[in-house]
């Protein structure tokens, strides 16, 4: 049977016999979910306590306020500001670190086919707790204890840390390639030695590509707990907002972000020689 | 064969395009990188031929085929298709041009997650206006050209199945719809079975050669097979390091013009194998020369 | 050396000394973080007079003040709101600066490089400090929060979903391009049907991060239950905290557990 017999030129124009496409599949419970789902989403912005109203001004005021921040930033308090940065990447650093050596050997036990099953289950569990809650509610937390210092901040980037590289590890160490395990298994290795030379040898630049994606993050993160009074760039930055002193908030601002920035690039070009350096290893 | 002039009907058929001839002229095409893809290249395709380029990849098949729509610019010489000069030709004019040439790749080049008509609608988007896409609303023309198109090719049936839920020789299929919905005096075909089984390659190739008996349109197909070079093309290129070395009619070409346009003797591998299937058994004219 | 080991033995390679300078580095960074003055200080101290009071109030996180319940039904119920607000504008806003900001759907690489110079920007800036400054700009109140997690979800969203769309399949587009297609025309119908399924997936999963998020702005005054965790903090309420943390709890589980069963019906 040809498909391309009716007459051709003459029907680009005018068909012989008009096309007929079947018809077209419906499916309401697609149509069902769509308008519910817009409905509830028009519903919310409705009902939120929110003067929408004001919005119409809001550009401009902004735009106002950036002038205010970014035409003559208060240069003289860069070098505070830089100190006080370092307070807030200090935080971050040793959070990072007490987390990365809390976590390790718990994402192991965390790991299916390391950890017994009832251990597991508690990991995990507190994993996605201690994730589900914000670090600043954390500090709070353990502020009663520590009070308003530097070690406060970083005890809670620690927690925090802890549910984010606990995860990220058991994860990586389940979706490593079984063959090598399976050889270590077949040399007769004891489960900690397949975990050193089956595991380990596959998952470590994964490890290390999330620890440094750990510090990025705690570096945001430690910022925000200054908020709450524990030291660093968050609190000196709140301080001045409450003044209201724009240009003072603008050099605050523009140091977070050249600061932020840079340590992000750093990290990304590190991050990205150690999986690429795993992939030249994984062909080889 | 059905060939029918492209001037019929008056009037009626002002929008289709007549089949283009296409002309080049000391084309040389060089890659930022120094890689020569076109040697300066002369060459004359007649309206309504059915060309088959052969040669070695690398040999710079794919370069011609992506230099006559535009896809790669050309770095000196010139090329005109119809009585346009494609060289020349920027922004608005090329998408227009681009617009009446037909394409087809080897990977299919079809998006997975939508369907098939929304696919062969990209084939009209030189006609649609931007504001027209962005909504997808396309107008009950374009919709109509998409049907007929898919009809041609024998998958108006899949017209609301996802792209990515087709075989491989029924997404080539859709493919040759797209481009059969542009209306096109040319339709190109950059190695368009390269990744299907033999069966299914004979009828897609069975499909093309029935575009150009047909429709009567210019068509071009990048092959690397001989059997299906000789078989489907009326006319046959040999490309070897970016130049023309063999240039005749297909039906004719010996193995030893095939082991001078390869640079080496010519084994299984050059070949497809298998008979032509139902798609070229079904055309009303069977070539000399046709695989058996 | 070697060769006492075993006739013939290669010399070991180089390079392990780049390991020992990185575990150097990380060594000299640690000591100076953890030096008294210019460290964080780690005097046992604070902890030690803190410490009976301390245990005290963490004991009465354990005992949740239930009777406190209906206060904080209205800022959960907005915290949900600013969440949801902010993932529908940011969603919207995204699809276009993710086109804007991937080789693939944008070829100019100007105007690629100024939307990422300034998504990198955005991204710089964490959510609260966005919510501080927006307070002092626009009032106490839900619009500084929604406005501070709009910033956040669009740097999130368009980062994932522009790294997306670079490693996506660039047939399609070169289709769309051949037949005549402008830019615009590429990305619309022939690049985003493609693009969507990992488009949901990071909108959805930055609207997770939206409401853990969302649940503190209101600390520097950005609304919803982070005004209430101020104020049971000022006043070492920490049975009432408790209670707003399994809120918290509950709502985020919920939440993600709705988006993954709408994130396993989009695959």
């Amino acid at each position: 049977m040809t498909a391309l017999n009716t007459a051709p030129r003459t029907s680009r124009t005018a068909p012989a016999r008009p096309v007929t496409p079947p018809a077209k599949p419906r499916n309401p419970w697609r149509v069902v979910i769509t308008v519910a789902i817009t409905v509830a989403v028009i519903l919310v912005f409705w009902s939120v306590k929110v003067d929408w109203a004001r919005t119409v001004n809001l550009p401009a005021d902004i735009a106002r306020y950036l002038w205010l921040m970014f035409s003559n930033p208060a240069w003289d308090k860069v070098p505070e500001a830089l100190w006080q940065t370092w307070r807030s990447v200090e935080m971050a650093w040793v959070g990072c670190l007490l987390g990365i050596v809390i976590s390790f050997p718990l994402s192991f036990l965390a790991a299916r086919g390391i950890g017994p099953a009832p251990v597991r289950f508690v990991l995990r569990g507190l994993f996605s707790l201690i994730r589900a809650v914000p670090e600043i509610v954390i500090a709070i937390v353990i502020l009663s204890v520590t009070g308003l210092t530097p070690l406060t901040g970083a005890l809670a980037l620690a927690v925090n840390g802890i549910g984010t590289l606990g995860k990220w590890g058991y994860e990586a160490i389940e979706g490593v390639h079984p063959g090598p395990i399976e050889a270590v298994h077949a040399a007769g290795g004891s489960r900690w030695q397949t975990v050193r030379w089956g595991i380990w040898p596959q998952a470590s630049p994964e490890f290390v590509s999330f620890w440094l994606y750990r510090f990025e993050i705690n570096v945001r993160a430690s910022a925000v707990l200054g908020l709450i009074g524990v030291g660093g760039i968050g609190d000196m930055l709140t301080s001045y907002t409450q003044y209201r002193e724009w240009p003072t908030v603008g050099a605050l601002l523009i140091v977070v972000i050249i600061v932020t920035v840079a340590i992000d690039l750093t990290s990304g070009a590190i991050r990205r020689r150690i999986t690429e350096g795993s992939r030249v290893r994984d062909l080889a | 064969m059905t060939r029918i002039s492209p001037e019929t009907p008056a009037g009626a058929a002002a929008a289709a395009p007549a089949p283009w001839s296409i002309r080049l002229r000391d084309a040389t095409v060089r890659y930022p990188n120094g890689v020569v893809g076109l040697n300066k290249i002369s060459l004359d395709i007649e309206a309504g031929e059915m060309v088959s380029i052969v040669g070695l990849s690398g040999s710079g098949k794919s370069s011609l085929i992506r230099t006559i729509n535009g896809l790669v610019s050309l770095s000196s010489g010139t090329l005109e298709v119809g009585d346009h000069r494609m060289d020349l030709a920027r922004g608005r004019e090329l998408r227009r041009l681009r617009g009446q040439i037909g394409m087809i790749f080897q990977g299919f080049n079809l998006a997975g997650r939508t369907t098939v008509l929304n696919n062969v609608l990209v084939g009209r988007l030189a006609h649609t206006s931007v504001a027209r896409t962005l909504v997808g609303a396309y107008r009950p023309r374009d919709r109509q050209l998409a049907y007929e198109a898919l009809d041609r090719v024998g998958m108006l049936e899949r017209v609301y199945h996802r792209a990515a839920h087709l075989s491989g020789g029924q997404q080539q299929r859709v493919a040759i719809a797209r481009a059969l919905a542009q209306e096109p005096g040319i339709v190109l075909a950059d190695e368009p079975v390269a990744s299907l089984d033999p069966p299914t390659a004979h009828a897609v190739m069975g499909d093309l050669r029935r575009i150009n008996r047909e429709l009567g349109i210019t068509v071009l197909v990048n092959l690397h097979l001989l059997d299906l070079a000789r078989g489907y093309g009326n006319r046959l290129i040999g490309l070897r390091a970016g130049e023309i070395v063999y240039d005749g009619p297909a039906a004719s070409a010996t193995d030893a013009d095939f082991e001078r346009i390869y640079g080496r003797p010519i084994g299984d591998q050059d070949l497809l194998g298998g008979a032509a299937s139902s798609a070229s058994t079904a055309s009303p004219v069977s070539l000399p020369g046709e695989p058996v | 050396m070697s060769a006492a080991e075993y006739p013939g033995l290669p010399a070991k390679p180089g390079g392990r000394w780049k390991i020992w300078l990185a575990i150097g580095i990380i060594a000299a960074i640690t000591a100076v973080t953890l030096a008294p003055g210019i460290g964080v200080d780690f005097s046992l101290d604070a902890i030690l007079r803190n410490w009976r009071n301390g245990t005290e109030k963490i004991g009465q996180l354990l005992v949740p003040d239930w009777s406190f319940f209906p206060r904080t039904i209205a800022p959960l119920w907005e915290t949900i709101q600013m969440a949801i607000i902010a993932s529908v504008i940011g969603a919207i806003v995204s699809v276009p600066l993710s086109m804007w900001a991937a080789r693939l759907t944008n070829p100019n690489p100007v105007t690629r490089g100024i939307v990422r110079t300034l998504l990198n920007i955005v991204r710089a800036v964490p959510d609260l400090l966005y919510a501080a400054v927006l307070v002092a700009m626009v009032g106490v109140g839900a619009l500084p929060g929604i406005i501070a997690l709009v910033l956040f979800n669009v740097g999130i969203v368009v980062k994932l979903v522009s790294e997306a769309i670079e490693s996506g399949d660039p047939g399609p587009g070169e289709a769309a391009r051949a037949a005549g297609a402008t830019q615009t025309q590429i990305n619309r119908a022939a690049l985003l049907p493609d693009i969507w399924p990992p488009f949901i997936n990071q909108a959805l999963y930055a609207f997770e991060l939206n409401v853990r998020a969302s649940t503190v702005l209101g600390l520097v005054g950005a609304g919803g239950l982070g005004l209430l965790i101020d104020a049971v903090r000022t006043f070492y309420r920490y049975d009432q905290l408790s209670l707003i943390i399994l809120e918290i709890l509950v709502v985020v589980v919920l939440i993600d557990w709705a988006s993954a069963v709408i994130r396993k019906r989009v695959k």
